[in-house]
């Protein structure tokens, strides 16, 4: 975790190209401040997500994961985000079972016009990740 | 047999210990109901009344290892030159290998002649080895499915070990069988052996009268060329596998292997890990052909590997030490020794039925 | 249920398919294992007991014939899962259902005899098995060596059948009690589960025996777990691939694991691979209503949605 900030933890986000890469865009031109942890990966719809990105983000150095696509009956494919929605939900059920805290994992609909709410909802989930603390220890045992 | 001890049931303990502090200890540890090798420390449950779940050759042979670590430079004045570092290390821990079986044993002399008896020795296999002791237990029955007898082992066989203990009722008979083994003899737990030498013969013959062998043929089985080569006996007999390869992962004779190249943007390391005849994409090449695309194609060849071209290019030594895992833990109970034995006879069919 | 009227049911079927997947005694007293029966001369080897204990179903997508199978409650049950996904031509299918009382978990009787050398086994008809050992004999209920799977069991008449060889039985069990180990885990700290996974994966050795005894894991030639391109998992034995492993194989159950318990069952170091898919179905159920391999014309919830969704509410940071 050497490359990131000293006070940073490393947070994934996976947005879908239509509303919510937009909403983080239309925050980004409205100059909103907000914390710098999130790192952004763009995908073509909420529905693209599978649920093994999320859980490979955490077993391989993520302390939080964000989904956001766009508001259900709004996909831009028409229903990519009803799937996703589904298999989201079994993940975020899943994750306390396997003792990872599901509130390092969030998914949300975020439209393209609503840079504030984007804002607003990375500082809630920055500060709910650092409330928790990093997932890793970095005592992986070797091979 | 020159040197020989004993060391009362109360001292075992000790024993292992005053082993750990000088190497590291493997011994077969007890979690749940499952036998499994593990690093020695004080406090796992170590158990030696039956044969570990998975065989010890992960000791020299490690399911994954570290070849060496390599990252690329670029040259700051012509980023077209790209210089690539590596660093290796080849040196490996002293380490004593406590309760491994004669079946687990030999396994490694099976290794020895493709990784060592070659022009160029593997170093990391031949590193390992040569800093490794073997300290075998004597069976006290035999195992479910296994059949050591068959295949020119036995339960007290000496072969591979540089120390064979049997355990009798009050301690345990230990033998020097090299001299690596001798350096065993520098505890002190150990005690003279001499008048218990003849108790350990006794229960060595007891023990071998109780293994079967499938084939009855004096350790040696041969294979008819007519019905290796049929695949209609091949495809009866492997109806019910389901191509799973836990066979070769347990199987203390298989060394078949996989090097890849693990990296991320410029930085990585090369592995060698463990790989199974069994998979569909061990053959998979990278045309996309497949010479053994289907799964009898592949257990006849793993049933060739050990009893036919091992023995044809080695002098006739079997590549399979009778531990019967493969039967044990089969998905579906495939029974090699069925297979082979069925194999013996000139017109035989797969499923004689029993 | 007699065995003469098993074998007379399977001759008769062998007539109209190209082969029969029933049982026949294993390597040892305590083991049965499949038997691929071609011709009339190999029914004889058939036997049925709680020693049956393998998914036989899990050779039917690949098998391009007629083919008929033998089949316990628990089994049938992937074959309505087949149906739904169309993973089988049910056509070629023809099922013969046996109702069962419950199997056997050698492991479970191994631990109960010490692991000595099994001379024989034998079932009295009051629910009892005696082993014997060079040590003596000794007698178990068969609840006490029974799988985890069978004190649950809700369907122990196959729900799906073309012959059945007995009359149906009733299940005595408390449909309420099917998820209770996913519930008894769940009352553990969050750092107690992870414990307890991280030891439990640690003895995985990714040998890939739950994955191909699985009859749902149907892509097993070109597994993620295995492919370089994309790269899931490396080769690396560390516990982070190992449970990527097992999130990628319970992941791509979700919704279709008929819990049959064959992962569990084969798994050579004992690890409780079931537990994840269990918990994954307790969702499926809470959020859904759904059963797998129950109602043939249902769909996996995975593979479809609805616009309003009942039970899932927007999460609130």
């Amino acid at each position: 975790m050497s490359d990131v900030a000293p006070k940073e933890l490393r947070i994934v986000g996976f947005l879908c190209n239509w509303c919510s890469y937009g909403g983080a865009d239309t925050a980004g031109v409205s100059r909103f401040k907000q914390p710098t942890d999130l790192r952004v990966i763009r995908v073509p719809c909420s529905g693209r997500v599978d649920p093994l990105f999320i859980v490979k983000a955490l077993l391989n150095g993520a302390d939080g994961v964000l989904v956001s696509g766009c508001h259900p009956r709004d996909c831009h494919y028409s229903d990519g985000n009803f799937y996703a929605r589904r298999r989201l939900e079994m993940l975020k059920r899943l994750l306390p079972f396997l003792g990872i805290d599901d509130r390092r994992f969030h998914y949300t609909w975020i439209s393209a016009s609503e840079g504030q709410r984007w804002q607003k909802t990375v500082t809630d989930f920055t500060t709910q990740v650092h409330k928790l603390g990093p997932l890793h220890t970095g005592k992986e045992a070797q091979p | 047999m020159a040197d020989t001890g004993f060391i009362p049931k109360e001292k075992w303990g000790a024993f292992i210990e005053g082993l750990a502090a000088k190497s590291q200890v493997w011994v077969p540890c007890l979690e749940g109901d499952i036998v499994i090798f593990r690093p020695y420390s004080k406090d796992r449950t170590l158990c030696f009344e039956r044969p570990a779940n998975n065989p010890p050759k992960g000791v020299i042979f490690p399911q994954s290892d570290k070849l060496f670590s390599f990252a690329f430079k670029k040259d700051e004045d012509n980023p077209q030159k790209v210089m690539v570092e590596i660093e290796e290390k080849l040196e490996f821990p002293k380490t004593t290998i406590i309760g491994s079986r004669p079946c687990d044993a030999k396994g490694f002399l099976i290794y020895d002649r493709p990784y060592t008896e070659t022009d160029m020795p593997d170093p990391y296999y031949k590193g390992r080895r040569e800093q490794t002791t073997i300290v075998t237990m004597s069976c006290q029955a035999p195992s479910a499915g296994c059949f050591c007898t068959g295949v020119g082992g036995g339960p007290a066989d000496t072969e591979g070990s540089d120390v064979l203990v049997t355990e009798l009722e009050k301690g345990y008979f230990i033998e020097a069988l090299t001299e690596k083994g001798k350096e065993i003899f520098q505890q002190s737990a150990i005690e003279a052996g001499n008048s218990y030498e003849a108790e350990a013969r006794k229960r060595q013959e007891a023990v071998r009268s109780m293994v079967r062998d499938p084939f009855g043929s004096g350790g040696k089985p041969e294979v008819s060329k007519e019905c290796f080569e049929s695949d209609e006996f091949w495809q009866d007999a492997l109806a019910k596998c389901v191509s799973c390869g836990a066979c070769t992962y347990l199987c203390p004779t298989c060394y078949c292997f996989n090097i890849t190249d693990e990296k991320s943007f410029e930085k990585g390391e090369r592995f060698r890990s463990w790989d199974g005849c069994m998979y569909n994409h061990f053959t998979l090449e990278a045309s996309g052909h497949n010479p053994r695309p289907t799964k009898f194609q592949r257990f006849k060849n793993r049933v060739g590997h050990k009893f036919v071209f091992y023995p044809e290019k080695y002098n006739g030594v079997i590549a399979c030490c009778g531990c019967g895992r493969c039967i044990r833990y089969c998905p579906m109970s495939v029974d090699i020794s069925e297979i082979v034995s069925n194999l013996q006879k000139p017109t035989g069919s797969a499923s004689d039925g029993k | 249920m007699s065995l003469d009227k098993l074998k007379q049911i399977v001759t008769d079927v062998l007539k109209d398919v190209d082969v029969v997947i029933g049982y026949k005694q294993g390597f040892d007293p305590l083991h049965a294992t499949p038997h691929f029966i071609t011709s009339s001369d190999q029914v004889d080897q058939i036997i049925w007991s709680p020693l049956c204990v393998q998914n036989l179903t899990t050779y039917l997508p690949s098998l391009k014939k007629k083919v008929g199978v033998v089949v316990k409650g628990c089994d049938s049950r992937t074959i309505v899962q087949f149906m739904q996904e169309e993973l089988i031509d049910r056509s070629k299918v023809v099922v013969i259902g046996i109702p069962c009382n419950g199997v056997v978990s050698v492991r479970k009787v191994l631990e109960k005899v010490k692991h000595q050398p099994i001379e024989e086994v034998k079932f009295g008809g009051d629910g009892t098995v005696t082993v014997k050992t060079p040590s003596g004999e000794i007698k178990m209920a068969l609840s006490e060596v029974a799988p985890d799977k069978c004190a649950t069991c809700i369907y122990p008449t196959p729900v799906v059948y073309d012959h059945l060889t007995d009359e149906p039985i009733a299940s005595t069990k408390d449909p309420q009690n099917v998820f209770k180990d996913v519930e008894e885990f769940e009352k553990k700290s969050l750092d107690e589960r992870k414990g307890y996974w991280e030891k439990e994966f640690d003895r995985c050795i990714r040998c890939y025996a739950c994955r191909n005894a699985c009859p749902m894991c149907v892509c097993q030639d070109s597994c993620i777990a295995e492919t370089r391109e994309p790269h899931w998992v490396s080769q690396k034995s560390t516990l982070t691939e190992k449970m990527m492993f097992h999130m990628i194989h319970a992941l791509h159950l979700a919704g279709r694991c008929v819990e049959c318990g064959e992962c569990e069952r084969v798994c050579p170091m004992g690890i409780p691979v079931n537990k994840l898919k269990k918990k994954i179905n307790s969702d499926m159920k809470a959020l859904f209503g759904y059963e797998p391999g129950v109602k043939p014309d249902e769909k996996p919830p995975m593979f479809t949605f609805n616009v309003e969704e009942k039970n899932i509410e927007e999460h609130k940071l």
